[in-house]
This record gives structure tokens, C-alpha cells and sequence, in this order.
């Protein structure tokens, strides 16, 4: 005896305008009689604090009170008999309703303390002797299409060049003295369906390069009392030049945002979702061999850095 | 018994077809003509015969070809050339057995241990588990162990693919991909490079089906729609297009640029599903891969987007030529590195370029195929070889990239340009490639196709001038052979004579080794085949010199040219240039009796075969068969060459009957020659070759030496040891049908008094009565030759005669009821063993056939008595019960019995 | 209309250096369907110079054929018509009528042809008819050094057959033609 949920995209993704349609399969040995099928849809905006960069104190931990999106519940059945064998029971549901137009349906996304996801539920109450059946699944919002940015995506793109001055942290002395310059342009407004994009050339670097890797990271901030905790955590590394690369031969920015881990930049009153993106340049040095396992936060000495903020949306 | 008689010059008139003289025939329609007339006959004879391949060539000048067709040829091609491109890889850089690879674990862990795992999420993790794979904690690995491990990984990948895991698939492909990143053992490169583009294609190509099946059928199974070959992204439905989509950003996602490029190579194709033109795609990856800082990674890297572009259905060269353009400059960079260099780094280098060579090789004929005038003026104005529009300029290349792009560039190109082409070569000086194997390839290139003379001129000034000042005779000798066959073609006998002179100079006091022997070999063979007469060869001044410095293989090789030049069409008559072949032949001869050298397929002893036959003294026919004498002992170790003897000998004593003032005891000592060569030639091919020698000696009158011969041709039979000597079937056919034509010899060979009459036939008989060997077909073939042997030497007028100065039995015998009874009584002999041969054949059908043979041999021989037709009706019961009653041998047989 | 090239006995090198070169002048590619050869070329260049002429080639071996691999007789169809090939050396006696034949018969031919003798010579026996195209070199043979080169031509058109004969003459070609039909009472071809 069993029940899952399956629903009509493989992709599982819905806009807040459109229904979420699916089915309800159940699968049982003998018909069993129930006390109605019901559906429920639960979305919410969860919020954890846990040690950040802030150093709040432990005690702040799991105090905040999730931000409700939607909470309804439907019956698509009023109570009856199941047959035996597998039964299929289609459903349809609104995400948004008519006269709560003003319900704000973020986009789904998973980051380390603010977490926005919608679940639907379906249950099937058997009376006490029974065990009710039930069965969840996650389902991915996305904006819709009348909600996007209206305004089209700037195209322009910030310039920036590194170079041994531009750097805030000590370097190594040779890196320091040999120099080097790294000159390019990135986008920093994005959509979430196509990729960062933009160009790197080394002009010039005295010590051979290792890498250049483009970092994405998140950054989300939650209002906490009077206090806003921040944490700043990496999502996704891209490397787009190993080794010593030619000088002068300029190389494509291209990093396919992940999906869930995105999300378009949010600046909501008890939280803020919000990234950045930082070219890493880390050069050959013996001493890079022996802090492999370093926070790709933390500035050393063999690297080089630019970070900038970045600003996604959802575009058409 | 009692023979048939025959009167057969009667019976010729009677029968003979009347012929008529004819001024129109099937061959006066083709006058002897030039030879440009007689292509046309060919093209016209073959449009409505045979040749297939010929035939569409006609067609496709009539019509173009259908233009899908071509297409489609076009989409074959690459795979055939990857293929090929790919063996040659492996065979140019062979992996040896003994070597370990100490890097194989760093390659595996490189990407655990260079960035933190725990700051990825969970998304990535999903792709990257350090845990499951690698770190197996192996230091040293052995080369097999390491490609064993690789087909372990593809099977693995195969696996969980079929078990729905696709994700574990592609983490292990990822891996996979990952092993290329490492190029420090460079040897192992190019062939690690194969299995793992072997993984990635088929990777590619599994999720090429799935989305493909995503697209076709829908999730129950029932069929969406057939893609055509050439869909749109629009033909494929939302979930094929999620699922696609999801395996970009998967692939997107991964870490490291090496194997990033690599799997989104491999599913390049897959863009199709999701965009109409993907070639964007291409061209950004092109830029990506300029991130490889490793030359030797991002040149094969190069090499394998080359490869999967081509499964794009259309696709521009453009970013071929970028990639070309990028290994220049990484080329460039290298190279000058290289000359700030210490001598181990410059080993290095050369190591590396070496590595990147096929791999510019195959971009290049990517770029090049088929493109039409104006393209390719693009393409070199795009490389920035073209100073304008119209003219390549002169401007340095990189000269490894030079090398392969003039080798791939289209005739007509080369041709137009050939002085801007000598210019670049001249200012592309670098270490990547040799200066003079370019020079060497435009001296090939040019001879493709006619240049004006002026511009072959300037081109071989030039270039003899740069060459003369080389040192090394290597290098000369790789840029004069290319040049060769221009000098000889427009009659350059200066540079010709500069040349030979550069050679010489630069051979002299030299041990030349085998490279160089190998330019030469082909430079005198160039030399050889242009000038019609040796004798013009030998008026260079060099030449004998040059000629001298070779040994070994190429004096061979070079020796059997100059033989075969001779010999190949006129008789050879002068004394001085048979004297110098012959020391020639004699040299080939000695290399093999004495250097080991094998003649395995019999060339060189054909060869001096052919020069044997081709030397003609003409009237001098004693110098002839003094040549003769002199070849007999000079080649001794070619049995086939004393066949040739034999048979040149032969023809000398019937040259000298032809004379008009015969010369008798010249003809006897041909004959002897003849005679006492024959026993040294393998045993098997002396029969005929005695046969041949008495026929001649009757010819020439010589009874009593033809009758030495054929008890010669007869006793060699009895030592002949049929199954070794003839190891095939048809060889021993063809000893009973020499056996035969002796019957028919016979026939003119007149008895002696001091023999019986039928010395010769009851000899023959015997011999072969006695030897088991002869089996019961055999037996029964030349028994029923004898008995018509005997039959016709019964007849009053012998159907032919060689001699008339000598008389045949017919007139010897005439009348002689002695020698009647005599050939009767043979007969009876013979014909009881002929009718017990038959019954012993073994096989029915052939029992059958024999049957037939020897009834029709009876019927034409005697007269059908009440003694033999009896035995004719038991023949035809043998036949009947063997063969089938349709058979028309049998029924033309029963006929024959019928009427007679 | 099918042209079928007969010619044998060319004993090359052993006894001629070469076809006479009136013979190969007139010799061109892609005139012939067929070329029949009766053997004794002797050389394998002489094969490839046949094949030349026209791939389509059928050789029966004689005694002194370096390939040993060509068969004793061979038999072939051509329109209406079953043709023979046979060296003739071991046909005893040689060339003659009887003998041929017994091979015809054997064989179940219409036309057989057999060389040998080096001398043209063309009969109707039997219903079936005996062609020998004689020597294409003017080589000796076994019964005389007095040879004329000769080769043969045969026209096949339906029914009837004109056989061409090629002899070269004091350095002349002279061409010959003999003209039969294959009569009902015949063999039929297969």
C-alpha cells in the first residue's frame, strides 16, 4: 500500500500564476475506504542563523520564525473507497489565488541559512484503526513572466584589471616586485538562464599562473533584532585558465549559474539574498602546495583577487 | 583389332571453313593513332561495358552528382579520417611495455587536493565524490595496468548507464576527461589521448540516443515523432529540452577547464536539440581552450573539437582557423622560450612540438577540405599570410604550421603563389620544424602541376642557393630529391650537374647512413626513369660516383631499376652496356648468394631473366651463345634463369636454321648447350624443357641428339617425385599434358633400325605402368593418348611432319605388315590397362567422364568390330551408371557410337 | 554485337620479345568484350597487357606457362553461343579433326578453340566449328620455324558469327573473314 505524488513537468518547476497539476497515484493490495484525499501546498521562507560571520551567539539559533508564503489545503476527494491495483487521481490547484493577489512568491532557493522552498503534501486519513497515507514532494517556483524585470538587462559590464597594486593582502615578494596585469570585463547584472559572461587576458605576470578561477558566491543576510547576520559562502567554483597561459590572448568568462543554489537577488525587509562573483588569480609558489586546503575566502599570499557584486534576475 | 584409317590432309580441305579477304574489319575503325585519340576510345568502349567505375566517371561529367549524395560522402569522410588519424597517433608514438607512469594517482587526486571540497555545495558534490573514486592510494603504475584501468572505467561508465545511473556515468567520464589534464609523461600522451576521446564519443554519443529518444518517444513509450535527419530545435519537445539543457549545466558545472571543454565536446552535437545554429558554442569553446596553459593538452584539446564539430551537421571553419592561429601563437611563445634555453628544455621542446604536430596536421586538413578559390584566400589572409587580398606575403610563419598548411593547400593555390610561398619559407626559420623539409615540400608541390618555366627558375636559383650552403648531406639530399624530377623535366642540366656535383662533394669521405641512402635511392630512381637510354645517365659526370657510394638495400633497389630500365623495351646490343649490366646482375646475384638478402618474390631473378632474353648480339650468334655460357655461370643460383637459358638457347639454334647459310655445328652446340644445362633446373620443369630441345633438334635434322632428348624427358620422369614437385593440382595436369604432347611428337619421330618400332611408345608405357604415382585419371589420359599415337602412325600419310629432309614412319614402314602388327599389339597391351584404369578411378563422376573419354578414344581409333564394341557398350553401362542419363557428354557419345 | 579477342601461343620472352607492333598499334583498349586466350603467353606482363586491353580475359594454360594456376580447358558462354579454350598440345595428333572433336564433344561446345600448331585454321565438323588463331608473335613451334603471326576476331551477333583473321604478312596485315551461322541442329548454349 502506497502513495506518491507525480507531477506534470519532469522539471518540476511552476510559476506562481499557473496551476500545479499532477496525480495521485496509489497503489494497494485489496480497496481500502478513506476519509477524503487532501492536498496541501506549503511555502515558506526559512531562516537560520548558525555561528556567521557576525559571531552571534549560539542562543539566536533556530529562534526565527519562518516567513509563510502560502499554506492551503484542498480535498480532491471526499471520502470513499480506493480500488484495488493501482489508481490514478488527477488534481489540479492554483498556486496563487484570486483575491490574495498580493502574496510574494520568491523563487525557490537552498543557500546555508535562508532556505525558500514549497512543498505539496497529500494525505489520506483512514480512521484511527488505520494508518494514514501520505506523501510529500518539492516542487520549484519560478517568477512569472509578468513579474520579470521589465527593464532590459543592462549589457554593459564592469571593467576591471588586477594588477600587484589593486591588492589589498600582502603578496609574495616576487609576485609582488615581478608584477603582473590582468585586465578584462564581466557582466555583473545577470539572468538566471543564461550565464555570467565576459573576457580575461593576462597582459603580463613575471611568475608563471596556476589558475584563474571565477568564484560565485552567495551572500545572505538575515535582520535579526536590530543586528543583520551576513554570511558570505561559495557556491561554485569555475577554473578558466590552468596553467600559464599565453599573454595577451584573451579568454571567455562563461559560468552557467546552478539551479536552486540562484536565485535573483532579493532585498526583502527581514532578509537579503544577494551575490558575488570574485576572479581568482593564484600564481606557482612551493607554498601554494602546502595550503591545499584553504577558505577560498581567505586572501593568501600566492593569490590574487577582484570581487564584485552581481545582481541576478530572472529575464525573459 | 584393326585401326581406322584416315586420310587427314583430306579431310581438312573437306571440313575447312573458306575464308575471304576484307578490307573492313572491327579493328580498321581505329587507325593507328596518337595517343590522345585512343583515350577517347576508351571512355567510348566503356560507357556500354563492364567497368562500372569508369562509367559513373562519365556520368558525373554528363551530370553533377546528386547533391544529397554528396552530403553525405562529406559526413562519412571524417569519421573514416578520424579513425586513421587516430591509428597513426598510436603508431607514431608507440608506448613502451617497460615504462611506469609514477603520475596516474596525482592525476586522479589532482582535483581532491588542489581546491576545498567543503565550501562546494551540494550540487557540485553531486558530481565530484572523492571518496568513491581514485585515491586508491597506488603510487607506481604500470602503463598496461593504467589502460586497463581505463577500459575498466568505460565499462563502469557503460554500466551504470544501462542501470539508470547516469549520474555516476558522468562523475566517472568527468574523471575520465580529468586524466588528460596531466601531460608530464609525454610519450603516453597521444595514446592516452585516443582512449580517453574513445570514452568521451561514447559518452557523447549515449546521450546523444537518450535525448534523441526523449525527443522521439514519449515517457509510456509511444512514439512522439521520427526526427529527421536534419531537425529543428523546434521539432523537440519541452522534456528532451529540459533533459538536454540539464546536461549542459552539469557539464557547466564542473571544476576544471580541461574536462569541461572535453564533455561539452562530446556532447556538442547536442546542441542541435536546444538551437538551430550551434556554432557559437564552438566558437566560444575555441576561446575556452585557450586557457589550457599546457601547449601539448591545449593542442589536442584543439585536435578533438576538430573531431566533434564535424558531427555538427554544418559548420564554418572559422573557428578552426582561430585554433590554428592560437597554436601559432602558443608555438611562437614556446619557441622563444626555447632559445633563451639550456640543452635539456630544448629536448623538451623539440619533444613537444613533436607531440603537436598531428594534431596541426589534422586541423589543417579539416580547414582545407574542400574549399573553394576565394575561401582559402580568406583562410590565408585570416592566418595573416596575406600581405593583401590577392598575394601571399612575405611574412613569417611558424614553420611547423607552414609545413602542413602548404601541404594542405589546394594545387591551384600553390601554383599561383609559388614565389611568395618560397619567401615565407625563407623568413619562417624557427626550431619547430626543419627549414628544408619545407623547401623540400614546395619542390613536391611544384611538381603536382605545371609551373611556367621562369618561376621554376627562380624558385631552383633560390633554392640551390640556400642549399649550398648546407653541411649536412641529409638535409641536401631531403631538398634535391624534391627537386629532381622539375630539373629533369625542364632540362635544368646546369642544376642538374650543381646537384650531383653538392652530392658528391658532400658524400666523399663519408659513411652515408641509411636515411640518406633512402634520398638518394629515391633520386637515382628519379634520374633513372627520365632519361630513355642509359647511356645519357652515365654521361653525368657524378654519376658513377654517386652510384658507388650505395650498398646494401639501395644499391639493390637502384640496380634493379637501372635493369629493368634497360630491358624494358629494346634489345640491348652494345658490348660495353652488356658488359656493364651484366656486372650488375652479377652484383644482385652475389648480394643475395652472399649478403642474405632474400629475393623473396623472385623480382631480381625475373629481372636478370628479362636482360638475358633482352640482349641481342643479332648476327654475332656466337657471342650470343657465349653470353649465354657466361650467364650460366654467373648466375648459378637462379634455377628459373636456366629455364631462361634453355629456352634463349632454343631460340638461337632457330634463329641460326632461319639463316640462309646454316651453320650446322653452331645449331649442334646450342643444342648441347641446351642439353647439359636442362639438368640442372628444378626437377619438374625439365620435362617440358627436353621436349622443347628435341623438338628443336628435330627441326634442325639433329635425329639422333632428339632421340637422346626424349629418353632423357622420358628417364626424368622416373625420378620426378610427382607430389613434391607439383604441389598443386593443375601442376600435375599439366606433367600429363606435356606427357601427351610428347604422343603428338612422336608421331613425326622416326623408328631406327637398331630399336623396335615402337620403342619409344612401349618406353613410355612401362614407366608409367610401373609407378604408382600415376593415378588411375592420369594413367587413363595418357594411355589413351598412346593408343592415338599408334593409330596414327599406322596411317598411310601422317597428318604432319617437321623435317621434310627426314622420313617419317609412314614412308620408313611403308607397306610393312611387321610393323602393323607390331603397333597392333601395343595397343592391345595398352588398351587392357586403359579399360582397368578406368575401373579404378575412385570417384564415380569422374569414373563416368574417364569412361566417355576412353569410348571416344576407341571409336576414333579402331574400327568397331564385333572384339570392341562390346567393350564400347560396357564403357557407356560405367557411364550410365556414373553419370546422370541428361548428360550430354554421354549422349553425344552414344551418337558417335550410333553412326559409327 | 560482341567482339571477342582469340589469340594464344606468344612463347614471350622465349621465342619473341614482343606482339608484332602492327599487332598492338591495332590492339586498342575498349574495342573488345572478351579475350580468349588458348595459352603460352609465357609471362605474367603479357596477362597484364590483356587486361589491359580488356579486363574481362580467359587463358588455359600451355606447357610453358609461367602461371601454373590457369586450367587445362575452360568453357564460356557469350550470347547464343558455348565457346571452348583448350592449349592443344595435348591433343594428339595435333590439330586434328577427330581429336578436337572428342574435346568438342566433351567440353559440349559450339565453338572450340585450341592453338598449338601456330598456324590459322578454321573448320565446320561435326556441327560444331574449330578455330585455331595460330601464333599472335610468329613464334616456332614444334612442327615448323616458318610462322606468320595471327590472331582472330570474332564477331558475335545473334546467330551468326565473323571471325576476322589478322596475319601478318611480309610486314603487312592482312585481314581475312570467314562467316558462319550456328545452324538449329546444333548444341544450344546454356
Amino acid at each position: 500500500m502506497s502513495v506518491e505524488l507525480k507531477l506534470s513537468r519532469s522539471n518540476r518547476i511552476y510559476r506562481p500564476s499557473e496551476a500545479l497539476e499532477g496525480k495521485i497515484i496509489v497503489k494497494t493490495q485489496s480497496s481500502i475506504s478513506h476519509y477524503g484525499i487532501r492536498l496541501t501546498l506549503k511555502g515558506s521562507v526559512v531562516l537560520q542563523v548558525r555561528g556567521g560571520s557576525a559571531g552571534v551567539v549560539e542562543s539566536f539559533y533556530g529562534v526565527i520564525k519562518p516567513i509563510p508564503i502560502v499554506n492551503r489545503t484542498i480535498e480532491v476527494k471526499s471520502s470513499g473507497k480506493i480500488g484495488l491495483g493501482t489508481s490514478e487521481i488527477p488534481f489540479s490547484l492554483n498556486l496563487r489565488q484570486q483575491d490574495k493577489n498580493l502574496e510574494r512568491f520568491y523563487e525557490t532557493f537552498h543557500g546555508a541559512n535562508i532556505s525558500i522552498q514549497y512543498l505539496v503534501t497529500v494525505d489520506i486519513p483512514r480512521g484511527y484503526l488505520h494508518k494514514s497515507l501520505s506523501a510529500t514532494m518539492e516542487f520549484i517556483v519560478e517568477s512569472d513572466k509578468a513579474d520579470l524585470l521589465q527593464r532590459p538587462l543592462s549589457p554593459e559590464m564592469v571593467i576591471f584589471y588586477i594588477t600587484q597594486d589593486t591588492q589589498r593582502h600582502p603578496l609574495l615578494p616576487e609576485i609582488k616586485s615581478g608584477g603582473f596585469r590582468v585586465t578584462g570585463k564581466i557582466s555583473t547584472q545577470c539572468s538566471l538562464s543564461g550565464p555570467i559572461s565576459g573576457e580575461l587576458t593576462v597582459e603580463a605576470s613575471a611568475v608563471p599562473i596556476q589558475s584563474i578561477d571565477i568564484q560565485l558566491f552567495r551572500v545572505e543576510s538575515i535582520l535579526l533584532g536590530e543586528k543583520i547576520v551576513t554570511e558570505t559562502s561559495l557556491i561554485q567554483t569555475t577554473q578558466i585558465a590552468d596553467g600559464d597561459v599565453c599573454r595577451h590572448l584573451s579568454l571567455p568568462i562563461y559560468v552557467i549559474l546552478p539551479r536552486l543554489v540562484t536565485c535573483p537577488t532579493i532585498l526583502a525587509g527581514p532578509f537579503s539574498i544577494e551575490f558575488k562573483v570574485a576572479i581568482v588569480i593564484s600564481f606557482q609558489s612551493e607554498l601554494s602546495k602546502l595550503h591545499k586546503k584553504s577558505d577560498p575566502k581567505t586572501p593568501r599570499l600566492w593569490l590574487a583577487m577582484e570581487t564584485l557584486p552581481l545582481e541576478l534576475v530572472r529575464a525573459k | 583389332m584393326e585401326f581406322r584409317p584416315r586420310n587427314y590432309s583430306a579431310e581438312l580441305e573437306f571440313h575447312a571453313l573458306r575464308r575471304v579477304s576484307t578490307a573492313a574489319h572491327p579493328l580498321s575503325a581505329s587507325p593507328p593513332s596518337p595517343p590522345l585519340a585512343q583515350v577517347d576510345v576508351v571512355d567510348r568502349g566503356n560507357n556500354d561495358f563492364f567497368d562500372p567505375l569508369r562509367g559513373t566517371d562519365n556520368d558525373a561529367n554528363a551530370a553533377p552528382p546528386d547533391h544529397e549524395n554528396l552530403n553525405e560522402a562529406a559526413d562519412l569522410q571524417p569519421t573514416k579520417e578520424w579513425t586513421s588519424s587516430r591509428r597513426l597517433l598510436m603508431q607514431r608514438f608507440p608506448v613502451s611495455k617497460m615504462v611506469s607512469v609514477s603520475s596516474m594517482p596525482d592525476v586522479l587526486m589532482r582535483s581532491g587536493k588542489l581546491h576545498e571540497k567543503s565550501s562546494t555545495t551540494m550540487h557540485f558534490e553531486e558530481l565530484d565524490n572523492p571518496q568513491k573514486f581514485a585515491d586508491e592510494g597506488v603510487k607506481t603504475i604500470t602503463w598496461q595496468e593504467y589502460v586497463s584501468r581505463l577500459h575498466e572505467l568505460k565499462d563502469e561508465i557503460t554500466r551504470s548507464w544501462l542501470a539508470e545511473d547516469r549520474v555516476t556515468s558522468l562523475k566517472l567520464s568527468i574523471k575520465v576527461a580529468k586524466l588528460l589534464m596531466d601531460t608530464s609523461v609525454f610519450e603516453f600522451y597521444p595514446t592516452l589521448f585516443v582512449l580517453v576521446t574513445d570514452i568521451m564519443d561514447m559518452v557523447g554519443n549515449l546521450v546523444w540516443q537518450r535525448i534523441k529518444r526523449k525527443a522521439e518517444f514519449s515517457e509510456d513509450g509511444t512514439l512522439r515523432c521520427n526526427l529527421a535527419e536534419n531537425f529543428q530545435a523546434r521539432d523537440i519537445c519541452a522534456d528532451a529540452k529540459e533533459t538536454c539543457y540539464n546536461w549542459f549545466s552539469k557539464i557547466g558545472a564542473v571544476q576544471e577547464l580541461l574536462p569541461r571543454i572535453y564533455l561539452e565536446l562530446a556532447i556538442l552535437p547536442c546542441w542541435r536539440f536546444l538551437l538551430d545554429q550551434p556554432l557559437d558554442s564552438l566558437q566560444r569553446l575555441v576561446m575556452m581552450t585557450r586557457g589550457l596553459g599546457d601547449p601539448v593538452a591545449s593542442a589536442y584539446c584543439r585536435l578533438y573539437m576538430a573531431h566533434c564539430a564535424q558531427k555538427l551537421p554544418s559548420h564554418d571553419i572559422g573557428y578552426l582557423v582561430t585554433c590554428v592561429n592560437d597554436i601559432r601563437v602558443i608555438l611562437i611563445q614556446i619557441l622563444s622560450a626555447n632559445e633563451r634555453s639550456h640543452k635539456n628544455v630544448k629536448l623538451n621542446i623539440k619533444l613537444q612540438v613533436s607531440l603537436m604536430e598531428p594534431t596541426i596536421e589534422y586541423i589543417m586538413k579539416c580547414v582545407f577540405n574542400g574549399l573553394t578559390q576565394t575561401q582559402v584566400n580568406e583562410v590565408l589572409s585570416e592566418l595573416g599570410l596575406m600581405k593583401n587580398q590577392q598575394e601571399l606575403g612575405s611574412v613569417s610563419c611558424v614553420s611547423i604550421i607552414l609545413h602542413h598548411l602548404l601541404k594542405e593547400l589546394p594545387i591551384e593555390v600553390v601554383n599561383s603563389n609559388v614565389v611568395h610561398i618560397l619567401h615565407l619559407i625563407e623568413f619562417s626559420k624557427d626550431n619547430s620544424f626543419g627549414q628544408h623539409m619545407n623547401y623540400r615540400l614546395l619542390g613536391f608541390r611544384m611538381h603536382e602541376r605545371k609551373s611556367p618555366v621562369h618561376i621554376v627558375n627562380d624558385v631552383l636559383d633560390k633554392v640551390i642557393q640556400v642549399i649550398a650552403l648546407y653541411d649536412s648531406l641529409d638535409e641536401y639530399l631531403k631538398v634535391v630529391d624534391a627537386y629532381t624530377d622539375l630539373i629533369l623535366q625542364n632540362k635544368m642540366d646546369n642544376h642538374l650537374n650543381a646537384i650531383l656535383e653538392g652530392i658528391s662533394n658532400r658524400a666523399w669521405n663519408k659513411t652515408v647512413t641509411e636515411d640518406e641512402m633512402l634520398s638518394l635511392q629515391s633520386l637515382i630512381v628519379k634520374l633513372l626513369s627520365h632519361f630513355k637510354h642509359l647511356e645519357d645517365v652515365f654521361c653525368l659526370v657524378q654519376f658513377p660516383e654517386i652510384l658507388d657510394v650505395l650498398y646494401g638495400k639501395s644499391q639493390d633497389v637502384v640496380f634493379l631499376h637501372i635493369l629493368n630500365m634497360v630491358t624494358r623495351n629494346d634489345h640491348i646490343s652494345d658490348p660495353t652496356s652488356i658488359q656493364l649490366l651484366f656486372e650488375i646482375a652479377q652484383t644482385l646475384h652475389d648480394n643475395i648468394e652472399f649478403m642474405n638478402v632474400k629475393d623473396d618474390d623472385g623480382q631480381v631473378a625475373r629481372s636478370i631473366s628479362r636482360f638475358v632474353h633482352m640482349v641481342d648480339y643479332g648476327a654475332e650468334m656466337e657471342q650470343q651463345l657465349a653470353f649465354l655460357v657466361n650467364c650460366r655461370g654467373a648466375f648459378g643460383r637462379f634455377n628459373e634463369l636456366k629455364e631462361t637459358l634453355v629456352h634463349s638457347c632454343n631460340s638461337l639454334a632457330i634463329q641460326a636454321l632461319k639463316c640462309a647459310k646454316k651453320n650446322l655445328s653452331f645449331f649442334k652446340s646450342c643444342v648441347t648447350f641446351s642439353e647439359v644445362t636442362i639438368p640442372s633446373v628444378s626437377a619438374h620443369r625439365q620435362f617440358d624443357l627436353f621436349l622443347e630441345t628435341a623438338e628443336v633438334a628435330f627441326l634442325g635434322g639433329l635425329v639422333s641428339h632428339s632421340d637422346g632428348l626424349i629418353d632423357s624427358a622420358i628417364t626424368c620422369l622416373h625420378t620426378l617425385d610427382i607430389i613434391d614437385g607439383f604441389r598443386t593440382p593443375t601442376g600435375v595436369e599439366g606433367l600429363v599434358s606435356s606427357i601427351r604432347k610428347l604422343c603428338g611428337f612422336l608421331i613425326m619421330v622416326p623408328g631406327t633400325f637398331s630399336l623396335p618400332v615402337t620403342y619409344f611408345p612401349n618406353n613410355l608405357f612401362t614407366l608409367i605402368s610401373s609407378r604408382s604415382c600415376f593415378e588411375p585419371k592420369m594413367r587413363t589420359q595418357i594411355f589413351s593418348a598412346i593408343i592415338l599415337l599408334l593409330t596414327t602412325l599406322s596411317q598411310k600419310r601422317l597428318p604432319y611432319r617437321a623435317n621434310t629432309q627426314i622420313l617419317g614412319n609412314d614412308m620408313l614402314y611403308y607397306g610393312d605388315s611387321s610393323y602393323n602388327q607390331e603397333l597392333v599389339s601395343l595397343s592391345k597391351l595398352v588398351l587392357e590397362n586403359l579399360l582397368s584404369a578406368v575401373q579404378q578411378e575412385p570417384s564415380q563422376a569422374a569414373r563416368g567422364i574417364l569412361a566417355l573419354e576412353v569410348c571416344n578414344c576407341i571409336a576414333s581409333s579402331f574400327m568397331l568390330n564385333s572384339e570392341l564394341s562390346p567393350v564400347c557398350l560396357t564403357l557407356i553401362e560405367t557411364a550410365k551408371s556414373c553419370l546422370s542419363a541428361q548428360d550430354r557428354y554421354l549422349q553425344s557419345t552414344i551418337q558417335l557410337l550410333n553412326k559409327q | 554485337m560482341v567482339l571477342v579477342l582469340a589469340l594464344g601461343d606468344l612463347h614471350i620472352p622465349h621465342r619473341a620479345p614482343d606482339l608484332p607492333a602492327k599487332f598492338k598499334s591495332m590492339l586498342v583498349p575498349g574495342k573488345i568484350q572478351h579475350i580468349i586466350c588458348t595459352g603460352n603467353l609465357c609471362v605474367k606482363e603479357i596477362h597484364d597487357y590483356l587486361k589491359t586491353l580488356c579486363p574481362d580475359l580467359h587463358i588455359t594454360r600451355g606447357e610453358y606457362d609461367e602461371e601454373t594456376k590457369y586450367p587445362e580447358t575452360k568453357t564460356l558462354t557469350i550470347g547464343q553461343f558455348k565457346l571452348g579454350l583448350c592449349h592443344g598440345h595435348q591433343v594428339i595428333p595435333w590439330g586434328d579433326l577427330d581429336s578436337l572433336a572428342m574435346l568438342q564433344r566433351q567440353l559440349d561446345v559450339d565453338i572450340l578453340v585450341t592453338g598449338h600448331t601456330h598456324q590459322f585454321t578454321a573448320y565446320k565438323h561435326e556441327g560444331g566449328v574449330v578455330i585455331n588463331p595460330g601464333s599472335a608473335t610468329g613464334a616456332y613451334s614444334s612442327v615448323t620455324y616458318d610462322v606468320n603471326p595471327s590472331f582472330v576476331l570474332m564477331d558475335i551477333d545473334g546467330l551468326r558469327v565473323v571471325v576476322y583473321v589478322y596475319e601478318l604478312i611480309d610486314g603487312e596485315v592482312k585481314v581475312d573473314k570467314i562467316d558462319f551461322k550456328k545452324t538449329s541442329t546444333s548444341h544450344s548454349a546454356h
